[in-house]
């Protein structure tokens, strides 16, 4: 674990209208049970500071932009991880009226982490994958 | 010396969901305070136009992540009183478990969130700690940790086995060692006091005239609470204490949601002992409804929460969904003026806002509908 722990990203996460339900679980990884400080990472409120971007919820009319433009906020050697089926597929919201694309069509995303929402388990998992990409 | 205007949100650290304030300085006083909402619009209520009763009910349960039970418990009472259904006490009982266990859940996590605004991270961290004891207890009886998807029409979707009932106990048990140590560091810190203690201020009458609902109302005093008022489920037999605080502040808030902890563990300890033997009926296979109209008013964590549905050819041709943080919002403004800015985030949190629930609704100034294109009203109005 030391070798792959080179570089220690800091997350920050953008919520895409969600229902609260994925940025829960992501506030779990850092209480003491889950504590996605082991890893190295470190959350961060401004995406201008970070490395990971946790995108969860589907886009609607107003985040859609606003997604886009902290995106290009962000530094170079950017990932985007998107949680939840929201992000995904749309769950429940899929195809209403103020519901529009989802994440993968506005930013690229790198990983997705299906469930609804995911278990803490499997974000450490893909936070762990672009561990090993960076 | 000139007046700033300030933008705070949608993306800010003191908030974990967007929202956009702003708010007029003089110096470091604030003189004035907008808000606009609308970044976690969905459009739930139109979703849930034309579905049948069993889709509408995981929809409505997605409205918050927070309790999505409350809001599933919520649209149950309104069809199973449309069907004049009444569900064994069991499955009442059952239901009265999972709501409080919610409750805990939700005022730990808001605890720890507002011990983390003014910089007590300790508590937070223990806060949370705490918290996912009784998500270890959603997960066992529910087979989720967020979204429990529990409520069935008539009926629950699991019964307990044998054990849970000791280890919901035994956890239970974990949080309530640790409550007189919260109690005993929030009355003794001096800079918790310092922080909170006549902050936000909002008296009985102010409370009263902004319609208020929930810890927030209970905190300056006003006795309302839907588990008292209009019982449902198995509350009637539940014996626990109607907290309220006098004080008003955020201080106040912060200790009525810690006797709200203490109350609620009673509650489901008397609702444990209360648990019968008989299996619980299996949910309705597929259901006809008649055309009719109905509510269901629940309490949430932070509220009174209201559903209203109508249903015509078994299908929901109109939802309406009232939730306590829309209401409690609304007073922001009026709370900020006067205070400074370092006092945005404590004021904010001891509201306990919740976004995902909030944020279904359409903005009409004046009475009258604009429509305009998005880069229109992003240039008035942004
Ligand atoms: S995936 Fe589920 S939990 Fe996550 S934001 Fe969507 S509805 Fe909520």
């Amino acid at each position: 674990m030391r070798n792959m722990i080179k570089k220690s990203p800091w997350i920050s996460i953008f919520n895409a209208s969600s229902c609260n339900g994925c940025d829960l679980e992501v506030l779990a990884l850092l209480t003491p049970k889950y504590d996605i400080e082991r890893f190295g990472c470190v959350w961060k409120s401004s995406p201008r500071n970070a490395d990971i971007l946790i995108v969860t919820g589907p886009t609607n009319g107003q985040t859609k932009n606003r997604l886009k433009k902290i995106y290009s906020q962000m530094a170079p050697a950017k990932k985007v991880i998107a949680l939840g089926t929201c992000g995904i597929t749309g769950c429940v919201f899929r195809d209403y009226y103020n519901t529009r694309q989802k994440v993968d069509e506005v930013v690229p995303v790198d990983i997705y982490v299906p469930g609804c929402p995911p278990r803490p388990e499997a974000i450490i998992n893909a936070v762990v994958k672009l561990l090993k990409k960076l | 010396m000139h007046d700033f205007t300030i933008p705070v949100g949608p993306q800010h650290s003191s908030m974990k969901e967007p929202m956009c304030l702003r708010v007029k300085l003089d110096g470091n006083t604030i003189t004035d305070a907008w808000m606009r909402l609308g970044y976690v619009h969905r459009g739930l209520e139109k979703i849930l136009e034309n579905k049948t009763v069993i889709k509408a009910l995981y929809i409505a349960e997605h409205t918050c992540g927070i309790c999505s039970f409350t809001h599933s418990l919520c649209f149950i009472r309104a069809v199973e009183g449309m069907l004049n259904i009444n569900a064994p006490k069991k499955v009442n009982v059952l239901r009265v478990i999972t709501a409080e266990l919610e409750r805990v859940h939700s005022h730990l996590l808001w605890f720890g969130f507002a011990m983390h605004e003014i910089g007590f991270d300790t508590l937070f961290q223990y806060a949370m700690r705490e918290r996912e004891s009784i998500l270890e207890v959603f997960e066992r009886i529910t087979g989720n940790r967020v979204h429990h998807s529990f409520n069935k029409i008539g009926s629950v979707r699991y019964d307990l086995t044998s054990g849970d009932k000791i280890f919901i106990l035994e956890k239970i048990k974990e949080v309530e060692n640790k409550l007189p140590l919260y109690f005993s560091t929030v009355t003794k810190n001096k800079v918790i006091h310092a922080r909170l203690i006549s902050v936000g201020i909002i008296n009985q009458f102010e409370a009263k005239k902004f319609g208020l609902v929930g810890p927030f109302a209970r905190g300056s005093g006003v006795k309302i609470d839907v588990r008292k008022d209009d019982p449902y489920a198995a509350y009637k037999e539940a014996d626990f204490e109607l907290v309220t605080e006098k004080g008003g502040d955020a201080f106040a808030r912060l200790i009525v949601r810690l006797r709200e902890i203490e109350e609620s563990i009673k509650i489901v300890k008397q609702m444990i002992k209360a648990l019968g033997d008989e299996p619980i009926p299996k949910p309705l296979p597929s259901i006809s409804l008649p055309n009719a109209e109905g509510y269901g008013r629940v309490e949430a964590p932070r509220g009174e929460n209201f559903h209203f549905y109508r249903i015509e050819n078994s299908l929901v041709t109109r939802g309406k969904i009232k939730t306590p943080t829309f209401i409690n919002i609304s007073v922001i403004p009026h709370l900020l003026k006067g205070k400074t800015i370092g006092d945005i985030p404590v004021i904010l949190s001891s509201l306990d806002p919740c976004f995902g629930c909030m944020e279904r609704i359409i903005v009409v100034k004046n009475g009258k509908e604009e429509v305009l294109k998005e880069d229109e009203f992003r240039y008035k109005y942004c």
